[in-house]
């Protein structure tokens, strides 16, 4: 799940030929934008069937913190 | 729950109007670098939009539209019995709009006139009110004339809106007829989502002042905007869109028992291209079935269902036809529709 995770994750960032680390806050990254944010949220919805409002989305800070999120969603299903 | 049907009742012409002032909007670098706004309208995918000048309104694209329509359809101004304004930049803050058009448009005073201030889903809203009003059985015709002039409503300095929005006015005309089969509708409201798309100020909660219409930088990103401009929360809205949007599809699917493959048309509010292109992909729709205008027109708020049926349908609806209508937007508010057309007549779009 992990590794699946980090790929979509860059594809939806656009991060080519970047290190992805659990520990990255993502909102950090150079290439974050309020259009990449759409992506991240057009790819929690299409990969991971996630409807997260986005007060609690917000909440999560790091890739690590994403991964969890879908780690605890795929178990409740 | 917001369902509705209605039997014998239907559009049976519509007509559009443009302002003709074209804005190419990778030329359109006032206040941005040109490989700045390139990253925005590549994903929001509005290449040309259409401005209107200083002097034109609202009611002006939907008065041209009208006027064309009355004469293209040759339809006795004495038999237009209910007139309904749909618009969020009215001519005024009183009266109604909807007013001085039944007198511009020489409509006798026996017409019931009144406006709806709701935005891209109000042709939604429109269309079931008139078609209520229709089903009560004494009116004879009806317009819902719905026009915008969102170019004057957001900050040009506001990358996040600044290239999305254009102007456009429609004229319809609704009637009740025999050959008209059922159509439906499922309407919805969230206002605990108020915020996300707003103009805070000039309304009687925070009153226009010298302090509101102040320019001021408002982000990180060094967009600029003052109380009195539109702003929208992109994210927000599109995260509450791909959830909702679909659900209420197949809500009113199931309301009226139609397959979709029985349906003709599915034409959404074009509220950009990424969201647009995601709820296409997400509800497994055919594409040639999806027209679009977002890339000549832009977002156009409540007139873009209709002008994208008028820009893209045009020649396309001789016959029985069943088109499902999505709008979605400020307020929030949101619904679908599912109607049925009849040889429905559909003008050029005129230019102003």
């Amino acid at each position: 799940m992990k590794k699946d995770f980090i790929i979509n994750l860059k594809e939806a960032l656009e991060l080519d030929g970047q290190v992805v680390k659990l520990s990255d806050t993502f909102r950090d990254y150079e290439e974050w934008s309020s259009l990449k944010e759409l992506s991240l949220i057009a790819m929690l919805d299409s990969e991971y069937g996630i409807e997260i409002e986005m007060n609690e989305l917000n909440r999560h800070k790091t890739v690590g913190d994403l991964l969890e999120l879908i780690a605890v969603h795929s178990s409740r299903q | 729950m917001g369902l509705l049907s209605f039997n014998n009742v239907g559009i049976t012409g519509i007509k559009a109007a443009v302002p003709v002032k074209i804005i190419n909007n990778y030329e359109y670098d006032l206040f941005f670098k040109k490989e700045d706004i390139k990253e925005i309208i590549d994903k929001i995918g509005v290449r040309e939009r259409r401005f209107a000048d200083e002097k034109t309104c609202s009611s002006d694209l939907c008065f041209a539209a009208a006027e064309k329509l009355i004469s293209e359809m040759n339809i006795n101004r004495e038999e237009i019995d209910l007139l309904v304004f749909i618009s969020q930049t009215p001519d005024f803050r009183m009266p109604s709009t909807s007013v001085l058009l039944q007198e511009r448009l020489k409509l006798p005073t026996g017409t019931i006139a009144f406006d709806i201030n709701l935005g891209c889903s109000a042709f939604l809203y429109g269309l079931s009110i008139v078609y209520s009003m229709l089903s009560a059985g004494q009116l004879r015709k009806a317009l819902i004339l719905d026009g915008e002039t969102r170019s004057k409503v957001y900050s040009l300095k506001d990358r996040k809106t600044g290239f999305l929005f254009g102007d456009g006015g429609v004229a319809a005309l609704i009637e009740r007829d025999e050959r008209f089969g059922k159509s439906f509708f499922s309407l919805n409201s969230d206002g605990s989502r108020e915020s996300l798309i707003k103009i805070n100020a000039g309304g009687y909660r925070r009153m226009s002042s010298c302090e509101t219409v102040k320019e001021k930088v408002v982000d990180e990103y060094g967009n600029i905007r003052s109380e009195e401009q539109g702003y929208m929360n992109g994210a927000d809205v599109f995260n509450f869109v791909i959830r909702e949007v679909p659900r209420d599809f197949h809500r009113l699917l199931d309301f009226s028992g139609t397959d979709v493959s029985a349906i003709d048309y599915f034409v959404f509010h074009q509220a950009n291209s990424y969201i647009n292109g995601y709820l296409a992909k997400k509800l497994k729709l055919p594409v040639d079935k999806i027209p679009s205008t977002i890339h000549k027109f832009g977002n156009t708020s409540s007139v873009s269902i209709p002008l994208t049926i008028v820009s893209e349908l045009r020649n396309k609806l001789e016959g029985r036809k069943h088109l499902l209508l999505s709008g979605f937007g400020v307020g929030l508010t949101w619904g679908t529709a599912l109607i049925d057309l009849m040889n429905c007549y559909i003008g050029e779009i005129v230019e102003i």
